[in-house]
Parts: C-alpha cells; sequence; structure tokens
C-alpha cells in the first residue's frame, strides 16, 4: 500500500500549484465578492436571496472543473514525461493512478470548504445543513475527477481531452441557465431534472436548506448514480489505457 | 616460444574463468520487440555482468531507450526473455524492481517539491521508511553535492543541478543495478565532471551500471566494456581497446619538418607496411598498416636530412570504431560536451 501512501506528496504538489490555486479558487472568490456586492439584498420570486442562489451555483459551478487537476497529473506522471521513472518502481501504478484521484477530489473539496466559510462568514450565504452541502460538494468533486479521467483515456491527444473536460464544465453551466435563461425545451428541462449534475447538487442543496429532506437526499442519489455510471466507464477506460 | 604461447593461453583462460566466476546480473536473451511493422529490438543478446560499467552506444533510434524499457519492465517484448539476477520472467517483479534505478534521459524529478522530498517521494515508493529513508536521503543528496539546496524546489536549480537530483531519485535505495540513460545530455562540465566522478564513486561501491551516451569520451573514460547498437541489432561489443583493434587497420604519423624538400619520399615509401607518404605544407603524412612500428624507423628517415618541428601519430578513437561499424555520425548535430 506504499502507492496510496504517496497521497502526502501528491497533495503538497497540488498544494503548491499555484496556477490551479489561482484558477479553481481565487477565481471564484472574485466573482462571488462581485457578484454579491452587485446583487445585495435582492429577493427572488421563491423569497430566497438571488446572492444565496447565485452563490451556491457559484461555487458548484466550480466544481465541475475541479477534476482538471486529477487529469493532469495523471497525464504528467503515468502518460507523458515521468512514465518511464514511475513505471520503472516497484508499484501498482493503477492504485497509484487512483490516489491521485483521491488527493485530487480532496483537493477539490478542500477549496469547495474554504468558499463555503468565505461566502457564509463574509456575505452570509445561506447553505442550509453545512454537512449536507460539504457532502454535494464531495459528489461534485468526485464526478468532476472521474469524468475528467474518463476523457484522458478516451482520447490519445490529452490537448483534446483538456478541452473536452472544459465542455464538460462550461456545457453543464450553459445548461443550467447561467449565463443565459435556456428555452423552455423539454428536452433540456429534463436533462437539467435528471443529468445535469449542476442542477441536480445544486436542487439537493436548495431542497435541504427549505426542509425537503426526501427531495434533496433523491437529487444526491441521482447524482450518486451518475457517479457510479460514469466510475464504471473509468474502469473500462482506464483498464484499456492504464500503463 | 611454446612457453610464451602457453603462459598466454593461461592467462587467457584465466580471465574466461574470472568472466563466469563474476555473477550476472541481467541477462538478455534474443529480445524481439516491433511496434507494428518497424521492428526496434531484433533478436538483442546481452549480458550485464557484476560491478561493471556497461557502455550503451547507439546512435538516435537505435534501440537503447526500448532495450532500456524491455530491462526495467516498462513494455512489454514480442518475443526472447530476459534473466534478472538470475531468476528467468522476473522483469515486472517489485521484488527485482527493488533492486534497479533507472536515471531516465528526461529530468523526471517533480518541480513542485523541494530536493528532500523528492526523494522522500521515491525512498518511500522503495519500501524505506524511518531512520533508515532519512538517512539515506541525506546521503543520496550529499552524494549528488546538493545537501545545501535541500529545502529549494529543483525549478530554482540550474540544469546541472537538476540532473544530480535526477540521479540522486535513482540512489536512495541503493540499486544494484542502475540503469542511467544518457544522464548528461545539456549540462555544464563542471555538472558533468561531477556526474562522471559518481558514476566512478558508485562502480567502486560494487554498484553494477548500464550507460546510455552520444557522448563517446564519456564512456572512454568509465566503460569496463561497451556494446554498439545499430537497427534494434548489437553490432558489436568488448572492451574498448578490443574495439579500437578490430577496426584498427591503419595509422597515420605526421611529422612537422623544417625542410620538406630535403625528405626522402621514396626511402619512407620503401618502409615495410607504408601504404601512402603525402606532403601537405611543411608537413609529410605517413599512412602505414596498423601495429607495423613505422614510427621510429620513419623519424630516423626524416632526421637524417631535415631538423623535426613536431610530431602527431593518430590512431582510431571509439568514434572510428563507431563509425566504421554504423556509418553514421552519433551525435546528430548535438554540440561537443567538452
Amino acid at each position: 500500500m506504499r502507492e496510496l501512501a504517496t497521497i502526502r506528496f501528491i497533495g503538497i504538489r497540488m498544494s503548491r500549484d499555484f496556477i490551479t490555486m489561482l484558477l479553481l479558487l481565487v477565481v471564484p472568490i472574485i466573482l462571488i465578492t462581485v457578484f454579491s456586492i452587485i446583487l445585495g439584498e435582492v429577493e427572488g420570486h421563491t423569497g430566497t436571496p438571488i446572492r444565496d442562489e447565485t452563490v451556491v451555483l457559484l461555487v458548484l459551478g466550480f466544481q465541475l472543473f475541479g477534476g482538471a487537476i486529477t487529469m493532469n497529473y495523471v497525464h504528467q506522471d503515468l502518460f507523458a514525461e515521468r512514465k518511464d521513472r514511475l513505471l520503472s518502481l516497484p508499484m501498482n501504478t493503477r492504485l497509484y493512478g487512483f490516489t491521485i484521484m483521491l488527493a485530487g477530489i480532496v483537493y477539490s473539496i478542500v477549496l469547495g470548504m474554504i468558499l463555503i466559510a468565505y461566502t457564509t462568514i463574509v456575505f452570509d450565504v445561506n447553505w442550509g445543513n453545512f454537512i449536507w452541502a460539504l457532502l454535494v460538494i464531495t459528489l461534485m468533486s468526485s464526478l468532476s475527477s472521474i469524468v475528467c479521467l474518463v476523457f484522458t483515456f478516451s482520447v490519445k491527444n490529452f490537448k483534446i481531452a483538456e478541452r473536452l473536460s472544459e465542455v464538460y464544465g462550461v456545457g453543464m453551466i450553459l445548461l443550467a441557465g447561467m449565463f443565459f435563461p435556456m428555452p423552455d425545451n423539454a428536452l433540456i428541462n429534463t436533462f437539467n431534472d435528471y443529468v445535469n449534475p449542476l442542477m441536480l447538487a445544486y436542487s439537493s442543496i436548495d431542497q435541504v436548506r427549505d426542509g425537503g429532506l426526501s427531495d434533496g437526499f433523491l437529487y444526491a442519489v441521482l447524482l450518486s448514480v451518475i457517479i457510479i455510471i460514469a466510475f464504471g466507464l473509468l474502469l473500462l477506460t482506464g483498464r484499456r489505457r492504464m500503463p | 616460444m611454446s612457453l610464451l604461447i602457453d603462459a598466454r593461453t593461461l592467462h587467457t583462460k584465466g580471465n574466461l574463468i574470472g568472466m563466469v566466476k563474476r555473477m550476472t546480473i541481467a541477462s538478455i536473451k534474443g529480445i524481439v520487440k516491433r511496434y507494428k511493422d518497424q521492428i526496434a529490438l531484433d533478436y538483442v543478446d546481452l549480458d550485464i555482468h557484476e560491478g561493471e560499467v556497461l557502455g550503451l552506444l547507439g546512435p538516435n533510434g537505435a534501440g537503447k531507450t526500448t532495450l532500456i524499457q524491455c530491462l526495467m519492465g516498462i513494455i512489454p517484448f514480442d518475443k526472447g526473455a530476459i534473466h534478472l539476477f538470475g531468476e528467468e520472467g522476473a522483469v515486472f517483479n517489485h521484488v527485482n524492481k527493488k533492486k534497479m534505478g533507472l536515471v531516465t534521459q528526461e529530468i523526471t524529478v517533480f518541480e513542485e517539491l523541494t530536493a528532500k522530498e523528492n526523494l522522500e517521494f521515491f525512498a518511500g515508493v522503495y519500501g524505506l521508511k524511518g531512520e533508515e529513508k532519512k538517512q539515506r536521503v541525506k546521503e543520496a543528496l550529499e552524494f549528488v553535492g546538493l545537501s545545501s539546496k535541500a529545502k529549494q524546489s529543483p525549478n530554482k536549480f540550474s540544469g546541472g543541478m537538476k540532473r544530480r537530483l535526477n540521479i540522486a531519485c535513482a540512489l536512495t535505495h541503493r540499486p544494484k543495478l542502475l540503469i542511467m540513460d544518457e544522464p548528461t545530455v545539456g549540462i555544464d562540465p563542471q555538472s558533468r565532471n561531477h556526474i562522471l566522478d559518481a558514476v566512478r564513486k558508485l562502480k567502486e561501491q560494487g554498484t553494477t551500471i548500464l550507460y546510455t551516451t552520444h557522448y563517446m569520451e564519456e564512456v572512454q573514460s568509465i566503460a569496463t566494456r561497451v556494446v554498439i547498437v545499430d537497427q534494434g541489432q548489437v553490432i558489436s561489443e568488448g572492451t574498448v581497446d578490443e574495439l579500437i583493434k578490430n577496426i584498427q587497420h591503419e595509422e597515420k604519423i605526421f611529422i612537422d619538418v623544417n625542410d620538406v624538400s630535403t625528405i626522402p619520399i621514396e626511402r619512407l615509401q620503401g618502409l615495410e607496411g607504408v601504404k601512402q607518404v603525402q606532403v601537405s605544407g611543411s608537413v609529410v603524412q605517413i599512412i602505414s598498416n596498423a601495429g607495423a612500428g613505422n614510427l621510429d624507423r620513419a623519424l630516423s628517415i626524416v632526421k637524417e636530412t631535415s631538423g623535426v618541428v613536431g610530431i602527431q601519430a593518430e590512431k582510431p578513437n571509439l568514434e572510428d570504431v563507431f563509425l566504421t561499424l554504423t556509418g553514421k555520425q552519433l551525435r546528430d548535430g548535438e554540440d561537443d560536451p567538452s
């Protein structure tokens, strides 16, 4: 199990990866601050402050991109310049890849926690139940890492895999209507209700916040089912491509 | 005369017995590796003996790195067998991987970790723990002269320092067999000398080393035996002297004289084994069969009629061996390291 022990070093590497930190922590903090100042205390038609909705969606939206660090590290260590060295070591490279995925998930969860703390302390954003919010963040982070790895293993060209991961993140945000309202189309609505992880995660937190525990739980289960399907794909593609 | 022959035979037999007695650390038998239609290794046979520094020479695309990858269990091969530490088919075995170390051609350290953390990572993967790990990390840093930079990140290091750290990462577990794939590419002469000294020290400590390089001066200075590969095949192997002897058909003698017009060219041409005598400026160039011993004779003849300003005898070096055997230039446009 010395592969799992490398998580300490992978964690240190991730924590010193300042570009990723900038993109996944500093940028959302700036956006959240700007939006929170602009939106102020304005309430939506449900009575929930629009700021709360926007901030929660933003934090969850950035979780869609958290898997980028996992795919980068797996690519660098097992498919690019460090491949020969790491393959020459007395360790199971699949387990090492899994360790990178775990580290990436934890890294993304920690960034999510910092954002939750920041929005709660500075802007008094209502996240409902913190433990539940953290669980949903964990699910989103896991899904992002798994999806990004599926892209890494599915296409030979890593640049294309990176673009696909961006399409995944931006696409879900777009379909959730965060950039501009989506047309009232049955297909888009169904996708947002049952497939779009951003909307499932938001709905789960929103329902629990409003006391709808069972609905909140149901959305989390749907998100978990997507994770399980994605993990199945990961096993299939990974078995084929992992060295 | 017969006594002399007997003594020589005995000496050769002694060497042979010595060779057989030395343990073969790695034995590659008839390895074949294909990439689609292209053959990268074509029935390669190679033995690496305990305690030796084996220089692996070959042009780009000769199959050196593929051979190393097969040996380290990084890629599978299509045919043949590799025996490691006396075991067959043990290339992918973690126990044997623990006895081996790989210094990659590219610098493969983690830029986000400090030098010490890099070594701790690799030491941990090799199964070292606690005080032993601390001590080995310290020793490896000292060995490559980076103790004072232990807490610095490699992205602040010079190319040579990065190369040294790259080597140290393969040393913490004290491998029995160290494979170094062009470890001195693109670095300054000081760092190159430091690395070559390190290789000599490792050899003194009993580490067996497989050393690939483009630079023949390095092989000549550190290798106990040389293997030349080209187009996926081993085309020659032996000590540097043996390889040179194999191709040494002629030697060139250059004598710089005061007065060329007085030199008896015909007498020089008449010497046994002399193929050609040419005059270029104040220099008389004599091309003679190797081992004909014409240096003294030619010098005596020249001295009879003219003063000698300078003299130079040119013998083949490893580069000539390589060119003769492969017909290719080794460095592919890279700068000379010296």
